[in-house]
Parts: structure tokens; sequence; C-alpha cells
């Protein structure tokens, strides 16, 4: 289920051929590439802070919007960053209660990311301990940290720039908030197996 | 000492891998999801009419004194302007082992297309003279059907919600 990370073949390019398939003709393509781009969508949108209701109705608006302009959708194979900032923005919009679309050059922080405490109650000593190290990175790291973790490697740079992170700040090289995670990380006698 | 300005390795691969693993185990993505993601897409895509769901009853269910008969069947009922579904469904005759579906399904329209959508793709076939239609060897799981009419492609395309078999 999981696509290996390899050089060639990262998330965002499985997702950009079978939506390029779709735009070809071949309707099931989308049910592929629907697969592919949930779990990553599914906690871009749940990293804004808002409940999973409204999560789900954000990614649904993004398909049908890509759905509705596929055909004015020049970069197929940037579907996937495509979705995650449709699914950011509306999720945002949302959550306000806002009819207004929010400006495509507004990129709205993530607040620090939450568990609730059923989500906490049910975690391994080892992810209670990760958990912790988590909520020391910053928000936005916190926020990349985690979308990334759902993508490959050859995806990073292209979803920290949908997350409105500056271009450069991860992929190739490792990035603040990586780096972060791993100085975090290796400190701690707990973590190191 | 590392730095951020170095290539990712394996080390940070290995940390995002745990990262993905808690937020998979505290925050999961909802089971059925991705189906209704799919299901709103066809109806917009296909501008199709929603039939709805208009009868779940189980015909038959399994008990100790029904060795002869061990197929559980279930029927359910769709209705939209144009056109009525009903489909039953039962283990198939291809395994043996329950591991496949039989549907059978009867519609109000002769000739129409019936088309089933499951987690392994579509699968289609065109009602009698009489509306009966079978789709056989399919998957248990997610399952919607679309049925048009190619007689009258002035009806709009119908799409059923999704139910399980």
């Amino acid at each position: 289920m999981t696509p290996t990370p390899t050089a060639s073949d990262g998330l965002g390019t499985l997702a950009g051929e079978a939506f390029a398939a779709y735009l070809r003709g071949d309707r099931e393509r989308l049910s592929e590439l629907v697969d592919l781009v949930t779990p990553v969508l599914w906690n871009a949108a749940r990293a804004q802070g808002v409940s999973p209701a409204t999560c789900e109705d954000a990614m649904q608006t993004a398909f049908l919007q890509l759905v509705a302009r596929a055909d004015s959708i020049n970069e197929p194979a940037a579907v996937l960053g495509w979705l995650v900032v449709v699914v950011k923005r509306e999720a945002w919009r949302l959550s306000r209660g806002s009819r207004r679309e929010i400006g495509v050059e507004e990129v709205p922080e993530a607040p620090a990311q939450q568990l609730d405490p059923e989500a906490q109650s049910i975690l391994t000593e080892r992810q209670r301990l990760l958990w912790q190290h988590i909520s020391q990175l910053s928000p936005r790291c916190q926020e990349l940290v985690r979308v990334i973790a759902f993508a490959d490697r050859p995806d990073y740079a292209a979803l920290a720039a949908s997350l409105g992170m500056p271009v450069g700040s991860i992929g190739p090289t490792r990035g603040r908030c990586l780096q972060k995670l791993r100085t975090t990380l290796g400190a701690d006698t707990g973590w190191a197996v | 000492m590392s730095s951020h300005s170095e290539a990712i390795d394996e080390r940070d691969v290995v940390n995002l891998r745990s990262v993905r693993d808690l937020f998979a185990h505290a925050d999961p993505v909802p089971s059925d999801l991705t189906e209704r993601m799919k299901f709103a897409i066809s109806v917009q895509a296909l501008h199709a009419e929603v039939a709805e769901l208009i009868d779940s009853a189980l015909l038959v269910t399994r008990g100790p004194e029904t060795a002869v008969e061990p197929t559980p069947t279930d029927s359910v009922t769709f209705t939209a302007a144009s056109v009525s579904v009903m489909v039953s469904w039962g283990a198939s005759d291809t395994s043996g082992t329950g591991e496949r579906v039989r549907v059978d399904g009867w519609v109000t329209t002769p000739g129409a297309q019936v088309e089933a959508v499951t987690a392994d793709g579509s699968r289609s076939a065109t009602s009698d003279t009489n509306g009966r239609f079978v789709l056989d060897d399919l998957p248990h799981g997610p399952i919607h059907f679309l049925v048009t009419n190619p007689a009258n492609l002035d009806n709009r395309p119908v799409i059923t919600p999704t139910i399980q078999i």
C-alpha cells in the first residue's frame, strides 16, 4: 500500500501519472489517485486543528474542484501539491465559517499539533516519547513533519512549498525541521534503541 | 555532528516513518473515507442522479437449522426518478469458500447497463428483457452501482449509494 521511497517514483509522481491517465480518458485511474493521496490530504487537513468532519468536507471540495477544473490544470504532475493547497485553504475557510475564499497568497499558519486525550491513551510508550519530542518543534515544523511523513523523499520539497514554507526549507537537504527532530531524538537516551 | 544543509539520509527517513506510524495510529484516516470521496467524484463527474436507499431486509439468515442452505442473502432496493434497482447478494458459486460474491439484480429498465464499482475496479452487465442481471465473482466490501440506459441517453445516469456486500 505504501509506496517505497525511491528517487524516481515518489507519491507525487505516482499521483501525477494516475491523474494524467485520467485526463487521457482512463476514468478508473481517478480512484487510484484518491487512494494514493488520501493519507497525505487527511493529515494536511487535520494538521490545521479542525474537526474530522471539516477535514472530510475540505477533502471532498478539493477532489470535486480537481474534477471540475481538470481540463485547465496545466501540470498533471503537480496534482499532489495542488490538492494539498486546496485542502489546507478549505480547512481554514470552513473552520472560520467564512464564505469568502482564502486568497492564494494568504497561507495560514497551522497551530501546534494536538492529539485528543483518547488518542493519547492508545499510544505505545515509544510513540508517547516521540509525541513529546514533536511537541517541542515549532508549529510550522510540526505541520511539515506530519504531512511529509505520509509521502516519499522526492515529494518533500513540493509539499513544503504547498504548505507555504520557503523554497529550500527541505529536500534534498534535511532542512531545519528534520534537523531539529533528529537532534532532539538523538539526544534522548530513552529513544535510542 | 549533522547539519540542516546535509542531504536527507536513512536516519531522517526512519524518523519520519515513526512520525507516520504515530499519526496513523492516533488519528487514522476513517476507513470508508476514500469510498465517500470516490462516490462524490463519480456523482459530479457523471452529472448523475443519486438513487435513494429504500429497503434493507435480511431475507435469509444463517442459522443452525439451515445447514442445507448456507448462503446468507441480503437485499437492498434503490430508487431514483427514472429507475429502481433491487439487488440481492450471496456467496458466489465460483469459489465455494464464500470469498467471492454473486449479485442478482433487477432493474425497472430492460436493456439497462448496470456497472458495479468495487475495490477491484468495475464490472458491467446488461439487464435482460425482464430487467434481470447477474454480476458474479465480485469481492466482499464496498460496492455501488451505476445504471445507464443506452436506449435513452437523455436520462441522467443513476448512481446508488455505496453498500457493503
